[in-house]
């Protein structure tokens, strides 16, 4: 492992991995995942789906709202935009996966850029009403439009196929997933790299300044919130997969919540800390769940108290990271690895 | 006709409760600057603790209201103290995450305590309606009435002639200027933050009343009146009244009429999409103050 | 020596119970939108089940209840049946809701997990398509017919028929009965004037109430909870309206006269279930259980439904054990060998068939007359097989 920055060209700045170790370290990583169905049970897998699910949401939101600045309450309907069409084309039309998976990112972003206009005219607090009326818009629509989305009682998905292989149990739906979420990933951190990252950094940074350099401002707002919401509607699609059946509960305002949470716990305007947060905000609960099942033998009455631990575990972690932790899990993490990288001898 | 004024009445008596809840939205904002999320659980908070104080107590009515009032004073302060004055000068996006997972805590906190059974409110009013002409209005709401327009009054008076109502408007105006000028800007956002928990566990105890009944779905009140400031101005109290109504009258006229077109619904969207379109046209509301930026 | 000995015994005791347990899921609603009756249903079905475990357990054996809360939410649902069936291997599912008990009926009869919901609807019923789904009880749609039929003979105006509007919850729960109600009220000459939907919250119903008002209806049913009902009743007091309200099994209770107070006097509905303490054979162990466990609770007929539930599958997994099929499969052949099954008046009588899972078409109407609940009559559904289903 390297002790330090040594950086002498633009092209080592921007480079993705620091040195071979670090590239190694992910790949290890990687490896060593796509192993995880040998020894993990069928609900773990679940849960690191769901993680995979919620990862590439929060990479999204993060996009949008870490590095342009722009705030979105409107996730989970993106989220259902993107479901729904996964369930209307593989359902009705039979399409497969490979094609439905980036169709209906394409429908959510063009739902997000639709719900993105009024970002022309308004920035911060008013564009996070804006995003809140399109999350009830759209769940209206996805309770009423009955011939398309099955209405309240919801509507079934097929399992993701390949010629006769079926994605239909949850080892096999790791391996759909895990590629997606590294691609994704991967993507996201080119994407800073390029003039339209920077392009969005500069807006979140001063907008007017950005202008001024070139930048078409709202051009370029819409295009973040296209390509947050294609992340979000990918998801979404996964999501349906996962679940094979979708209806309008599958997304309440509360996931949109949840998701910001997980942005600001894991760290706004870094990838990499969208998957910390992601990770954190789906083993909480489970591991809050975990330790209450355990003691529920004894203290019945914890099953009751579940749902509210959960949330005030939700709010609790919110409130303290703000107040005390306002860079997230990203920062932490930065702060670990720099403590290690002059180990003993840090000053 | 009738059909109309009736659904047009029934708006009016609805929408002050909206008002009365908008109320302590504009209070935050037009201190702080911070949209408060958190609004509808304070509501529902306040309902809760009179509902509390009311069935364990043997003291009456007016006690355990004004008991209810200290108690979302002390909440008022306490929030502001430990959790929102760290959050002063950071960005709007960590703000709104704040009052949202302060909204999520309170929830838990009211849910852990009290359950999600809805617990009878004891009678209040009498149960027969009043009528205005041919209409019947619950006598609930008549009263939520009452109390926005004493409210907006006593708002229009402190914001107006109160050295306290001067400062934190001068607050809201430059938090820099007001501190050279010798105002406590901690002070006035404390006050702020309890006028605010008061005007919503008023609201509160009004509903639980007017409902019959306490349950967590008062939280709802904090999202619904979102389109209600928006229209009205986010910091201006006339804005909240005027926005209260309106929203109220529109939830019930496109209820009874486009419902039946729907398969129902309407009335929980309609406020949204007006939101959307009122922002379009007027992003700062029927009267909020337009904020010119400059470099 | 003794000492080892009973440490041995304290040691092996356990593993010994847990080789004989039979792990029976429990997805219940103790927190969402439905938790005023899905707790006290809950509470009965936990009562009993170690009321069924002290007296013998299942030839022996004894039944651990593996119970969690999904918030009536359909995805958490979801994923507390994977955790289920999964982690815990549970052998049967006791479960909760219209929307999540639907949303599962097609991976259940995929995995064979016998499941009893608390959903009577309809749709349940025909095991050509949900072949692993009970509930006991009538049909949401066979209380809907019967209250028309009430409404039938209740009209004494020979001029025109009565007219009826429907209130419904915007969810699979609330729509289930819906299409049903529709078709039997062309049979028998009901004209259905209104269908007014409710959203889950509801504050105020005033601009439904007044679309009722202006068609001119002279009876409302509601598919909705007692909170909403309450609050329809209320405001229909308010505008001063003269209609005759019903509901469904979920609309009454003991909970509606407390909530909903003056104005849920002359409501007409279904009970499945008596009220707690009704002088039925059946009531004894739960009266017996209460004063025994828990004399200062209170209970209602959730609480009831919740042991009329446990009675039956308990007995289904008795005559699987016995045959020496304690499968998913074994269950579900077991089960259907019940017939008109005596719940001692904590239920109608229960019969399921191969092909035929409907339960009963047996309907108790109550009536709210002051302030108390009191049998009215009771209704026979035919058991047409068209029916079957919808």
């Amino acid at each position: 492992m390297r002790c330090g920055d040594f950086r002498t060209s633009y092209a080592a700045d921007t480079t993705i991995f620091e040195s071979s170790y670090s590239r190694n370290a992910v790949l290890l990583c990687l490896v060593t995942l796509a192993a995880l169905p040998a020894f993990a049970s069928g609900y773990a897998l679940d849960v690191v789906n769901r993680c995979a699910i919620a990862a590439i949401a929060a990479v999204g939101l993060n996009v949008l709202t870490g590095f342009t600045g722009q705030i979105s309450l409107g996730n989970a309907a993106f989220l259902a935009v993107g479901a729904y069409t996964t369930a209307a084309l593989a359902g009705k039309l039979g399409l497969p996966f490979l094609m439905t998976i980036p169709l209906s990112g394409l429908a959510a972003a063009a739902a997000g850029m639709v719900f993105g206009i009024p970002s022309l005219r308004l920035k911060g607090l008013y564009l996070a009403m804006a995003t809140l009326a399109a999350h009830f818009i759209v769940e209206f629509t996805a309770t009423h439009w009955d011939a398309v989305t099955g209405g309240v009682n919801g509507i079934s998905v097929p399992a993701a196929s390949l010629g006769s292989f079926e994605f239909d149990s949850d080892a096999r739906l790791f391996y759909l997933f895990l590629p997606v979420t590294a691609f994704l990933t991967l993507f996201a951190t080119n994407l800073f790299r390029t003039r339209v990252g920077k392009a969005f950094i500069a807006i979140r940074d001063q907008d007017i300044s950005a202008e001024v350099m070139g930048v078409r401002v709202f051009r370029y707002k819409l295009l973040a919130f296209g390509v947050s919401s294609f992340y979000v509607g990918v998801a979404g699609s996964l999501l349906a997969y996962q679940a094979r059946i979708i209806s309008p509960e599958n997304f309440p305002i509360s996931l949109a919540i949840d998701q910001l949470g997980m942005v600001i716990i894991g760290g706004l305007g870094s990838v990499q800390g969208s998957i910390f947060g992601a990770v954190f905000m789906t083993l909480l609960p489970e591991l809050l769940r975990a330790l209450t099942s355990e003691m529920a033998d004894s203290y019945p009455h914890l099953t009751t108290l579940f749902a509210p631990l959960k949330m005030g575990l939700f709010g609790l972690v919110i409130v303290i990271f703000l107040v005390f932790e306002p860079d997230g899990l990203a920062a932490r993490w930065r702060l670990i690895k720099a403590y290690w990288k002059l180990y003993p001898f840090s000053y | 006709m009738d059909f109309f004024l009736q659904l047009l009445v029934n708006g009016i008596v609805v929408g002050s409760i909206y008002a009365l809840v908008a109320l302590g939205f504009v209070v935050i904002y037009k201190s702080s600057s911070i949209l408060n999320f958190a609004q509808g659980e304070f509501l529902m908070l306040g309902a809760y603790v009179c509902l509390a104080i009311m069935t364990t107590t043997p003291v009456p009515l007016w006690a355990a209201f004004l008991l209810t009032l200290a108690f979302s004073v002390t909440l008022g302060l306490l929030l502001e103290r430990v959790v929102l004055r760290p959050m002063i000068g950071e960005p709007v996006i960590s703000v709104i995450m704040l009052t949202l997972g302060l909204s999520s805590l309170l929830r838990a906190v009211v849910q852990g305590i009290w359950g999600t059974d809805t617990r009878p409110f004891p009678p209040v009013f009498p149960s027969e309606p009043v009528h205005l002409g041919p209409f019947p209005v619950s006598q609930g709401y008549l009263w939520s009435v009452g109390c926005v327009a004493l409210l907006l009054l006593a708002f229009a008076l402190f914001f107006k002639y109160a050295r306290a109502g001067i400062a934190m408007r001068a607050t809201a105006f430059s938090q820099q200027v007001a501190l050279s000028m010798g105002i406590s800007v901690r002070h006035m956002f404390a006050l702020s933050w309890s006028i605010a928990a008061v005007v919503s566990a008023v609201g509160g105890v009004l509903l639980g009343a007017v409902r019959g009944g306490v349950d967590g779905s008062l939280a709802v009140f904090g999202l619904k009146v979102v389109p209600v400031v928006i229209l009205g101005g986010l910091d201006s109290v006339l804005g909240a009244i005027v926005g209260g109504v309106a929203i109220g009258v529109l939830e019930n006229l496109s209820g009874g009429y486009l419902d039946p077109f729907f398969g129902g619904g309407v009335k929980e969207v309609a406020p949204f999409v007006a939101l959307v379109l009122i922002l379009m046209v007027k992003p700062y509301g029927l009267f909020g103050k337009v904020r010119i930026e400059r470099v | 020596m003794k000492r080892t000995l009973y440490l041995a015994a304290a040691l092996l005791a356990p593993a010994l119970a847990l080789g004989q347990e039979i792990k029976v899921g429990g997805i219940f609603d103790l927190t969402g939108i439905t938790a005023d009756v899905g707790k006290p249903y809950a509470q009965g079905v936990r009562d009993g089940v170690s009321w069924v475990n002290d007296h013998g357990g299942i030839n022996g054996k004894k039944i651990r209840l593996v119970d969690s809360d999904y918030g009536y939410k359909i995805p958490e649902a979801n994923a507390t049946y994977k955790r289920l069936t999964g982690t815990e291997k549970v052998i049967m599912i006791n479960g909760w809701g219209t929307g999540d008990t639907e949303a599962l009926k097609e991976v259940v009869a995929k995995d064979k997990v016998p499941y009893f919901s608390a959903s009577f609807s309809a749709h349940l019923t025909n095991p050509q398509k949900t072949p692993y789904n009970f509930f006991v009880g009538p049909s949401y749609s066979d209380v809907l017919r019967s209250y028309l039929s009430w409404v039938k003979q209740d009209w004494k105006d020979g001029s025109r028929n009565p007219r009826i509007a429907f209130f419904y919850g915007d969810n699979a729960y609330g729509k289930s009965p819906i299409e049903a109600g529709r078709r039997f009220c062309k049979e028998i000459g009901v004209d259905l004037v209104a269908e007014e939907v409710l959203p889950g919250i509801v504050q105020d119903a005033t601009s439904q109430l007044l679309d009722i008002k202006q068609k001119g209806a002279d009876y409302g049913f509601t598919q909705v909870t007692v909170t909403n009902f309450s609050i329809v009743l209320r405001d229909a007091r308010k505008l001063g309206l003269n209609v005759k309200w019903g509901t469904n099994t979920w609309g009454l209770g003991e909970n509606l006269i407390a909530v909903g107070k003056d104005a849920a006097e002359g409501v007409v509905g279904a009970m499945l279930n008596p009220p707690f303490g009704e002088n039925v054979p059946g009531m004894a162990k739960l009266t017996e259980f209460h004063q025994k466990n828990h004399p200062a609770d209170k209970h209602d007929t959730n609480y009831v439904r919740g042991w009329s539930y446990v009675m039956v599958w308990s007995e289904g997994l008795k005559r699987a054990d016995k045959s020496g099929k304690l499968t998913g499969e074994g269950i579900k052949a077991a089960l259907e060998t019940l017939k008109d099954f005596d719940l001692g008046g904590l239920a109608a009588p229960v019969t399921y068939t191969a092909q035929d899972h409907r339960p009963t078409s047996t309907v108790e109407l109550y009536q709210v007359q002051g302030g108390k609940l009191v049998r009215l009559k009771q209704v026979e559904q035919p058991r047409k097989q068209e029916w079957l289903g919808l």
